[in-house]
């Protein structure tokens, strides 16, 4: 349209008809707006209220999805988390829950497809490759699951992140120990147990799957840590106990063992476990009685060692008659033949020497004739026991 | 016969109306422009608190009729759609006829046929009845009805107004791209939905309308539903070149379900609407039946308009032979629902077809091409657009929309990949797109705008000439201009003024001026007051018919340099050009 374009001039007929025209569209647009906040009113009023009911629903449905996963009925969780979903789409952890429902309903296909699309989305979220690597783990893929757990340890976690990162490497390290990788699992547990300094619970679980790990000093260390404290758990004592008992320091087991025994939760541990500890005391008290310590007097280390040559020697004679015997034995029995046919207490007092070799004697009949004959019983056992580690028996 | 009474009514409106117009525009020029932009902002808020309610009603439907959480083997998912169909065949029936069908045929029905004319009746009608069949459950979805629910709210205002017809007209696809973008929640697509769909040609008169009116409906809606696209979009990546073969079959098995899809349609629906006229209030009801009886053995997914399921497939939760049944179940079901007149749209179920065959794929990839690591999200939704282009035949709009809902560009490749692959597999084997099925069975010409897009517009250097007449200098005189022109034996010539313009002369007025003034006269005098136009070869040819009822040629300019000629163009070149066409 021409910018001066030149118009005919409006009769006054026209001029009056132009304002009648104005004010009707100024009417229509007022108009227009008062329809407009009406409509919007409503619709606010109504989408409100439906905001509510979503919400309501979202909740109603995750509770039951949380309550059919605890009492077991995973896939009935499923229905309910799927519907919870709808409600509240995209809440992450309505969407772990259902994905784990999945999981838990040996779905695993769809589980490992869900977390894999949740790790799209957030790389980084440590409770989802927890859920993945569990699931690694319960389809057989060890790579994966280590993998997984990895990246666990490494993601990001909520508020109480630094206990989620504990959990998962004490988890972590369990499966290292299923999968009889002893060596990286006390790796993980030592880290754990550094960890956790101050949380005596957390230590005494570390101790005990350091036991699983074939790791029994760092357990007993960390056994003997918790033992110094006040109030200490009974299952410090018991713990210390078994595995200095373990690692042949019997004086310290004994110890333990003894205050153990007299701690005011031992009446409260099942009978099994009582009678257990009982046994182990009572073998440490009398392994200490067997063995011969240096810092006796000399008649009474003398008699230690005539006692233990004679249960020895009954020992190799018994397992010599048996049909088992081999050359090995001859052997032995050689050396046993060596030896004065009667030592007496006196004569080991004035040789030291043949206390030594006697002693040397005594250890080497108990693991032969283990190895030949079979596991020993009663006080051949307990030599055997000081056996491995005689040195470690007066350890503190 | 109500279709008679309609075109009977709008007769005497738009008698009255032009009258009107006639007398506003002279008292008021610039009226109708200055209220087109403010109307169109209005549209696009009532449109989009519309739709915000047209899907909150949806809900609350399914919530109170299928419960908040159904799962197979519910009876209520045999027996509600069934009623929800009977009483919406009453509706559509008695109260609402023009409620029937998508809403996408009947706003180009109104913008071509109508002069824009949609009554509220019709809204109300549209809203009702397919929040009522949406909401228990029948396989459709709201997309459409919201794109014809804009369009009605434009048409009702616009009458209000007292606007002029060529207004009036225009204003159904504003309101259409109002509905459809908060329907999305994806405004570009809409407006290219609306151009590609309903005007077919981009037009810059109402482009401005358009995009202020779809900015605005999504602007409320996101106020209400917030800003976070339809789908929650999982992470888009193309990792692995290789995954373009994946994509590419998914564009295959795209392009050949989407024929079948219409085929189905095609079929059906002209099958069920020749059937006696009582069978029409039965059709929905046993249409919904047989849509609860799929959900009832198990996929209650493929019941109603679906978004959450697409949400969750995106997102792993379903394995690809549940996906690809899901699909199978879903087209089946819309097929029914849609075919026996239930109102509600299509875009909803080929987006959700897409999706689960997309999803389908990238599952089925993930498990035993473990290798290419695309995401299953990824995957559903190029689907989505694959199904977008094959069936709807929307390409443009298909790309874009995926675009837009997924906010990430690095998926245009495969997306532009698999929807030209669907697009071509789907119109070599259905060469007429599934609206047009619907246009022609309802016994309406609307003009293909697939064939208007691939038109290719001549241009005058189309019917271009040589320079085969003389050209002379407006300051020769006549005798050597005559000269000139009887050794040419042309019946024409042209004549360069002074001034750079340009003159076309006949021999027959040079000769009538040669007798009646001097041979030395400078031919200039002789030619009359007005001039040729300028014309350059790049301007539409139809542009120049006008003018050769006055001229016997037209010159053809140079843009760079006006004084060069490119050429001549006669009538007869130009009607052989458009015969030869």
């Amino acid at each position: 349209m021409d910018l001066f374009e030149v118009h005919p001039p409006l009769t006054a007929k026209e001029r009056a008809e132009k304002r009648r025209l104005m004010v009707r569209d100024f009417v229509a647009l007022f108009t227009l707006v008062v329809i407009t906040v009406a409509i919007g009113v409503l619709t606010y009023f109504l989408f409100s209220s439906f905001s509510r009911h979503r919400d309501v629903l979202a909740r109603r449905w995750r509770a039951n999805g949380e309550r059919e996963l605890r009492e077991g009925h995973p896939d009935q969780a499923i229905d309910a988390l799927r519907s919870a979903l709808q409600y509240a789409p995209g809440q992450r952890d309505i969407e772990i829950e259902l994905a784990m429902a999945l999981a838990a309903d040996n779905r695993n296909l769809e589980a490992m497809a869900y977390f894999n699309t949740l790790l799209e989305t957030e790389p980084g979220n440590g409770l989802i490759h927890l859920q993945v690597a569990r699931l690694a783990a319960k389809e057989g893929n060890a790579a994966l699951a280590e993998e997984h757990y990895q990246q666990a340890l490494d993601g990001t976690w909520g508020r109480d992140g630094y206990l989620q990162r504990l959990s998962v490497r004490l988890e972590l390290a369990k499966y290292l120990i299923s999968q009889k990788d002893y060596t990286r699992a006390q790796t993980q547990l030592r880290t754990a147990s550094d960890n956790a300094l101050n949380m005596p619970e957390k230590q005494m679980e570390i101790g005990e799957l350091m036991e699983q790990a074939h790791d029994p000093s760092d357990a007993l260390a960390i056994y003997l840590a918790q033992m110094r404290k006040k109030g200490a758990p009974i299952d410090a004592f018991v713990g210390a106990g078994r595995t200095a008992y373990a690692l042949g320091q019997i004086e310290l087991a004994r110890r333990a063992l003894e205050r153990a025994v007299e701690h005011p939760e031992f009446a409260k541990q099942n009978p099994a476990e009582q009678q257990a500890v009982r046994q182990m005391l009572s073998d440490s008290q009398t392994i200490l009685e067997l063995y011969p310590d240096p810092n006796l007097s000399v008649r009474e280390r003398a008699e230690r060692i005539s006692n233990d040559a004679r249960i020895a020697h009954s020992r190799l004679t018994a397992c010599f008659a048996s049909a088992n015997a081999s050359g090995e034995m001859a052997n032995l029995q050689g050396q046993w033949q060596q030896i004065p046919a009667r030592v007496t207490v006196r004569m080991l007092e004035r040789n030291p020497q043949l206390e030594q070799t006697i002693m040397s004697l005594v250890y080497d009949t108990e693991e032969q004739t283990a190895q030949v004959c079979g596991a020993p019983t009663g006080d051949d056992a307990l030599l055997l026991k000081i056996a491995q580690a005689p040195l470690a028996v007066q350890q503190q | 016969m109500i279709g008679s009474k309609i075109r009977r009514l709008l007769g005497n409106h738009d008698r009255v109306q032009a009258v009107n117009a006639q007398e506003t525009s002279k008292l008021a020029p610039t009226r109708d422009e200055r209220l087109f932009l403010v109307l169109s902002i209005f549209i696009g808020v009532i449109s989009g608190m519309l739709v915000v309610s047209f899907q909150v009603a949806i809900d609350w439907i399914k919530i109170l009729t299928l419960g908040s959480a159904p799962h197979a083997g519910q009876y209520r998912l045999l027996f509600v759609p069934a009623i929800a169909g009977l009483l919406v065949a009453a509706l559509v029936l008695w109260f609402f006829p023009a409620a029937r069908g998508s809403g996408v045929n009947q706003t180009k029905a109104a913008f071509y046929i109508y002069n824009g004319y949609i009554s509220f009746r019709t809204v109300i009608g549209k809203f009702i009845t397919s929040a009522l069949a949406l909401g228990a459950g029948h396989s459709l979805g709201p997309e459409d009805p919201s794109l014809q629910i804009g369009a009605g709210v434009a048409s009702i205002i616009a009458r209000k107004l007292g606007l002029s017809r060529q207004k009036l007209r225009v204003f159904a696809p504003i309101g259409a791209a109002a509905g459809l973008a908060a329907a999305f929640n994806a405004p570009i697509s809409a407006i290219l939905f609306v151009i590609e769909e309903v005007i077919g040609q981009w037009s810059a008169s109402v482009l401005g309308s358009i995009v202020l009116a779809a900015i605005s409906s999504v602007v409320v809606e996101r106020r209400f539903m917030g800003a976070e696209p339809r789908f929650r979009i999982p992470a888009v990546t193309v990792r692995d070149s290789r995954e373009l073969i994946a994509y590419a079959v998914l564009g295959v098995i795209g392009g050949l379900i989407a024929p079948v899809f219409s085929q189905a349609l095609g079929y059906l629906r002209p099958k069920l609407r020749a059937m006696p006229r009582w069978t029409h209030y039965l059709q929905p009801a046993v249409a919904g039946l047989l849509v609860g009886v799929i959900g009832f053995i198990g996929f209650p997914q493929v019941m109603g308009v679906g978004y959450e399921v697409m949400d969750q497939a995106m997102h792993g939760q379903f394995g690809w032979k549940f996906l690809f049944a899901l699909a199978i179940f879903k087209l089946i079901a819309t097929t029914l629902s849609f075919s026996s007149g239930t109102p509600g749209g299509m875009f909803a179920p080929a987006l959700f077809i897409g999706a689960m065959l997309g999803a389908g794929v990238g599952s089925f990839e993930k498990i035993f091409f473990p290798h290419l690591t695309g995401t299953v999200g990824a995957y559903a939704l190029v689907g989505m657009g694959v199904l977008f282009a094959g069936f709807l035949r929307a390409p443009l709009t298909s790309v874009f929309m995926v675009l837009e809902l997924s906010g990430n560009y690095s998926i245009i490749l495969p997306v532009i990949l698999a929807n030209t692959i669907a697009y071509l597999i789907g119109r070599a084997l259905q060469p007429v797109p599934i609206f047009e099925v619907f246009t022609h069975q309802d016994g309406l010409d609307l003009p293909s705008l697939e064939e208007q897009r691939e038109e290719t517009p001549l241009h005058i250097e189309d019917a271009l000439q040589p320079l085969n007449v003389p050209v002379v200098r407006g300051e020769d005189t006549i005798a050597s201009v005559s000269t000139t022109v009887a050794e040419a034996r042309v019946p024409a010539f042209l004549i360069q003024m002074p001034d750079s313009s340009w003159y076309a002369m006949t021999v027959d007025e040079l000769t009538a001026a040669g007798a009646a003034v001097s041979p030395d006269t400078p031919v200039e005098r002789v030619a009359k007051r007005d001039r040729v136009p300028t014309l350059f070869p790049d301007l539409p040819l139809d542009s120049t018919l006008p003018y050769f009822p006055r001229w016997p040629l037209l010159p053809v300019l140079n843009r760079a340099s006006r004084g060069t000629l490119e050429g001549i163009i006669t009538l007869n070149g130009v009607l052989k050009r458009y015969q030869a066409a």
